[in-house]
């Protein structure tokens, strides 16, 4: 289980459909917000922050190539290769992270993006055994955002 | 005026400079381009900047110790943190550092030309904060 409140958990939530709201036309569509049990669910592409402070574990946006695509189409980016697919997951990743600090502070420290293509090895290691998964719709894309933090110490 | 873009996304560095082209702001001339503060402070070294975009989490350098280092070369930059950490203490210490302004991520086109056409505009003498480290 998670270490965080509803209250809390309802932040991320927030930061999602913040992100989606602010620079897309179509805001996005929270289809399910629950525990995750067994795997973690991903999809082709991954954007992970890891964190660290008063809470420790990670926070990880996934996609499809597809989605990714859409969304640089809607900054006008031109270029929608590879590269800038995994730049996009994980810039994604950060900005919903890093907005939840408006209510963590400096509780919640995090790190860089770390991008990946395909099964996320990484996310192995995760701290709760049923991390917070919220399912999202964008622009006929499916997307999630896992949040699997746990209090340090 | 002379922009140098901070930034460990190559997209977002991009669509910065995609912005700085259209009418209200293409007076700016960008002269670099960094992933990181070592790299923001490479450029800074060999021409000197009047405008700075600055992002916070980064490999390396991180954008709060870059404000400090690209001051003590220069300063008399203006500097806009564009940054998706939006807890107030962060802001209040890249403030303090001496940046100018502060953009959370993520903005809109518009909003990241009305801060930076701000900061254009800002005279001379506010440039020189005393709180700066």
């Amino acid at each position: 289980m998670s270490d965080l409140t509803d209250g809390e958990l309802k932040i991320f939530i927030g930061a999602v459909t913040h992100y989606f709201e602010q620079l897309t036309r179509e805001p996005a569509t929270i289809r399910a917000a629950y525990l995750a049990n067994g795997a973690s669910p991903h999809f082709d592409y991954t954007g992970l922050i890891t964190v660290s402070g008063r809470y420790r574990g990670c926070v990880y946006f996934s996609t499809s190539g597809d989605a990714l695509r859409a969304l640089l189409a809607e900054f006008s980016e031109p270029d929608r290769q590879e590269e800038n697919l995994l730049d996009a997951v994980g810039e994604i990743a950060n900005t919903i992270a890093g907005n939840t600090r408006k209510h963590f502070g400096k509780d919640l420290e995090i790190s860089a993006p770390v991008t990946i293509r395909g099964v996320p090895e990484q996310i192995k290691s995760a701290v709760c055994a049923r991390p917070f998964a919220i399912q999202l719709a964008w622009s006929k894309h499916d997307a999630v955002v896992v949040v699997d933090l746990a209090l340090a110490g | 005026m002379k922009l140098m873009i901070v930034d460990d996304s190559n997209i977002i560095r991009s669509r910065i400079a995609r912005v700085c082209l259209q009418a209200p702001l293409h007076g700016l001339e960008i002269i670099g381009l960094a992933r990181n503060g070592n790299e923001a402070v490479n450029v800074c070294v060999r021409k000197v900047p009047d405008l700075v975009t600055m992002d916070l989490t980064m490999p390396g350098m991180n954008g709060l110790e870059c404000i400090s280092a690209l001051l003590a070369l220069a300063p008399n930059l203006r500097i806009l943190v564009v940054s998706a950490l939006s807890d107030k203490a962060t802001a209040i210490e890249a403030l303090k550092r001496g940046a100018h302004g502060f953009l959370h991520k993520p903005f809109t086109d518009a909003r990241l030309a009305s801060a930076l056409l701000e900061l254009m505009d800002e005279p001379e003498a506010n440039h020189v904060r005393s709180d700066r480290r």
